[in-house]
């Protein structure tokens, strides 16, 4: 039915697709694995015409196409299920259902009992949990989806597309959509399906296609490939040749969390970071990684548990009193949460620490520049001088600029969340000098990676998160990719990931 | 840079049109009068200037100086002295300033619809106060704050300059100001800077507010009288003169020389206007396509530089 060969695609000097090949056959489940940033997404979007392909084939019922928009796809039968669903909140389902496709009348009349009419007998059809009128910001996420379904069938589509569609599910609602997938699959239609989560392949899928670094590693039948099997195509790499950061001898206990835990996000994290430590924070998207910063920056509230800093329990419950226990925070979206874009360097730098830089309120600018202009050489940013404005930066040196920020407000604890996220090969080895050194100075590092071979590289120890709890503990020595998406993704860690302390 | 000069080279590109076309231009009393009339209009937009760089808005400003006027005015009449009474109205001015920051950080409301609702209150409230009728019987010596000179230049324009001065040091070298960029620039990255965020955005409410009081003042002495009608209108104008000095109503950027500009541009124009006979009726449409023109030109800039 579809048939991808050899499918490239470059964002600008990064290839997140070289050699992406996939074929799907009508009336099967094909399952889509991979790491995070493995190229799946990418090759779903070109699918599904949401970007155009750079190079290579693709063939659809024999016959060579060119999507270039979502309706072109959807035109022929080609629909996704998004993970964020695109729906227009304040309608209701039925409008939803058929936006864009509202059955019209003369004038630009639509007739909206006839839509309701057929929404509901569409949802009664599939014994959707649904009703046509309600709105659809009321939903949850799996009623939004089933929406999402809905919408797809009723276009007429003959493959479906769904992009982890269980990561903000709860049980029950995965076993729904589970039912409704298969229901799909009776109908002869086909559907692809992204998922993180080896232990639901079992439950639905027919054949399984593995992608690794932008290429298609692996295509055959589920039955008969051992979980070992896909854990090795998914992680693969040999990592006996790569750099490894030589460990500091670590000092006092500068965080401590013990019992910390938010309602549905997090529960009974406990963990120590000593001066001189990084720790790795691994797992999948939706783990709770990027929700325990959070928690640890007092961006969101959690509801049980200590935080100690430097051996004081500190109470948290803003981001201005983690910062004033010495607590920094970076994240992958610096441009968001980190910088003032439209201000120059020096004021960024500056910002959480201007008394350093001031008396009695009124600022030292000779001070503040030549503050600046020390961190400049010291992480080797690179810019033209200490007022150009952050937006002029690359995004290695943006992120150096955050980190600047914090030094100069004498943080000692620093959590990392993704920090090399969207930034090149170099200036990522430049961050992960720059983080060594933070360690070498005696600060406590926790950093969050998708990337496992980064964390190998980086952490001193390596925690693995699972559905908001922490799932294991690894030496970062000695530990392994195929061990930590091990406890990243299944339930219950069996032989290989057992714990070592 | 070039193009960050513009609302400048316009301004004096103006001043000598205007010189060679009508006589009566370059003349003591008309530069007086130009002055007088852009200062009350000048020292508002000085305060909006700080609340449009920290991201916010106040549409209340034209309110509080009516009330602010009423308020010192109505001291004087009871026998205050005029400083008191001017005092009282720019407290009248801080008042509202805070209670303008406090609703829009402690409720989340955005400052557009929280200055909307103020605005509406403040009028009612001093229409209620007054009973609708303006205070006449305030002391002669009062008009000197809107009418008087001080070494041979008019009073207001002192006060202007002071005014404007301690503003700009305010926004550039002190901790309040940068503050102020970074909320408006990206107010995320300042909660996550550890920046009391809600103190300061009120503190820079409360700071336009104040200078709202004192323009009020100065309206109040210019016309002597104390009417609860006054600056109808004028917030539109405070922003069009921040706007079209370069400041962005998405936050982060603006100066005080720039709305200085920016005032005495609209300034220039109605007085033109009014010295080369155009209609009163096309001035408006004709201040109304330079805000416009003035704001396109600075997108243009800015999205080169991005």
């Amino acid at each position: 039915m579809l048939a991808l060969e050899g499918i490239q695609k470059r964002f600008g000097g990064v290839a997140a697709l070289s050699d992406g090949r996939l074929d799907v056959q009508a009336g099967e489940v094909h399952l889509l694995l991979g790491e995070n940033g493995a190229g799946k997404s990418t090759l779903m979007k070109i699918v599904a015409g949401m970007q155009e392909r750079d190079g290579g084939r693709m063939l659809w019922n024999g016959r060579e196409v060119n999507l270039r928009s979502p309706a072109e796809a959807a035109g022929i039968g080609i629909a996704m299920v998004h993970q964020e669903s695109l729906l227009a909140p304040h309608l209701s389902v039925a409008e939803n259902i058929f936006l864009g496709r509202e059955e019209r009348r003369p004038f630009g009349w639509v007739s909206r009992r006839r839509m309701v009419e057929r929404a509901a007998g569409l949802i009664e059809r599939h014994k959707f949990p649904l009703r046509a009128d309600w709105r659809v910001e009321r939903l949850s996420p799996a009623g939004r989806q089933m929406v999402e379904i809905c919408r797809a069938i009723q276009h007429g589509s003959s493959l479906l597309i769904f992009d982890e569609p269980t990561s903000s599910l709860s049980e029950a609602e995965t076993h729904e959509v589970f039912r409704i997938v298969k229901e799909l699959r009776e109908r002869r239609m086909a559907v692809i399906y992204i998922t993180h989560r080896l232990e639901e392949l079992r439950a639905i899928g027919d054949r399984v296609t593995i992608l690794r670094d932008g290429k298609t590693i692996h295509t055959g039948p589920l039955e008969g490939l051992s979980t070992e099997r896909i854990i090795q195509h998914m992680v693969g790499r040999e990592i006996s040749a790569i750099y490894r950061r030589e460990p500091v001898p670590p000092g006092d206990e500068l965080l401590r969390v013990e019992g910390l835990g938010r309602r549905g996000k997090l529960a009974d994290i406990n963990l120590s970071i000593r001066a001189g430590e990084i720790v790795g924070l691994a797992g999948l998207v939706g783990a709770g990684r990027t929700e325990l910063c959070r928690c640890l920056f007092g961006v969101d509230p959690v509801d049980t548990g200590r935080i100690s800093v430097a051996g004081r329990e500190v109470k948290i419950g803003s981001p201005r009193q983690a910062v004033e226990a010495g607590i920094a925070l970076v994240t992958e979206d610096r441009q968001q949460t980190g910088l003032a874009l439209r201000l120059p360097i020096a004021h960024n730098v500056t910002l959480a620490n201007l008394a350093g830089v001031s008396r009695r309120s009124i600022l030292n600018r000779k001070a503040e520049t030549g503050a600046a202009s020390g961190y400049i050489s010291r992480l080797r940013i690179r810019a033209s001088s200490p007022h150009q404005l952050a937006l002029r930066l690359s995004g290695g040196n943006q992120q150096k600029v955050v980190i600047a920020k914090w030094l100069f407000r004498n943080a000692r604890v620093f959590l990392f969340d993704e920090p090399t996220r969207g930034i090149d090969v170099g200036a990522k080895a430049e961050v992960f000098a720059v983080m060594d050194e933070l360690a070498r100075s005696g600060a406590a590092l926790l950093m969050v990676s998708s990337e496992l071979l980064e964390l190998l590289q980086v952490a001193d120890r390596i925690l693995v998160m699972r559905q908001g709890k922490i799932t294991g503990h690894l030496a970062g020595r000695g530990a392994t990719q195929e061990e930590i998406m091990r406890l990243a993704t299944l339930a219950e860690p069996s032989g290989i990931g057992e714990t070592i302390q | 840079m070039m193009q960050r000069l513009l609302p400048f080279l316009s301004l004096i590109l103006l001043f000598a049109g205007l010189a060679i076309a009508s006589p009566h231009f370059l003349t003591n009393t008309n530069l007086s009068s130009v002055i007088r009339q852009t200062a009350v209009i000048n020292i508002m937009a000085l305060g909006m200037t700080l609340i449009i760089i920290a991201g916010g808005i106040d549409l209340s400003v034209g309110a509080i100086l009516a009330m602010g006027g009423l308020m010192g005015t109505m001291a004087m009449e009871r026998g205050f002295p005029i400083t008191a009474g001017v005092g009282i109205g720019i407290l009248t001015g801080l008042f509202w300033g805070s209670v303008n920051g406090m609703l829009t950080t402690r409720l989340r409301i955005a400052p557009f619809i929280v200055t909307l609702g103020t605005l509406g209150i403040i009028r009612g409230l001093t229409l209620i106060i007054s009973n609708g009728l303006p205070v006449h019987r305030i002391p002669q010596q009062f008009s000197f704050l809107g009418e008087g000179n001080l070494l041979g230049v008019p009073f207001v324009l002192w006060i202007l300059v002071v005014c404007a001065l301690l503003t700009h040091l305010t926004l550039e070298h002190t901790r309040l100001g940068r503050y102020a960029f970074a909320i408006g620039s990206n107010t995320e990255a300042a909660v996550y800077a550890g920046i009391p965020v809600k103190f300061h955005t009120t503190a820079v409410y409360a700071l336009g507010g104040m200078l709202t009081g004192l323009a009020g003042m100065i309206e109040a002495s210019r016309l002597m009288t104390g009417q609860p009608t006054a600056g109808q209108g004028y917030e539109l104008q405070a922003i069009a003169a921040v706007v079209i000095g370069g400041g962005s109503l998405h936050g982060g950027e603006g100066s005080v020389m720039g709305t200085l500009v920016g005032a005495f541009i609209m300034g220039l124009l109605s007085n033109g206007s009014d010295l080369l006979g155009v209609s009163p009726y096309l001035q408006q449409a004709i201040i109304g396509g330079v805000i416009i023109l003035a704001v396109t030109l600075d997108e243009v800039r800015k999205r080169r530089v991005a």
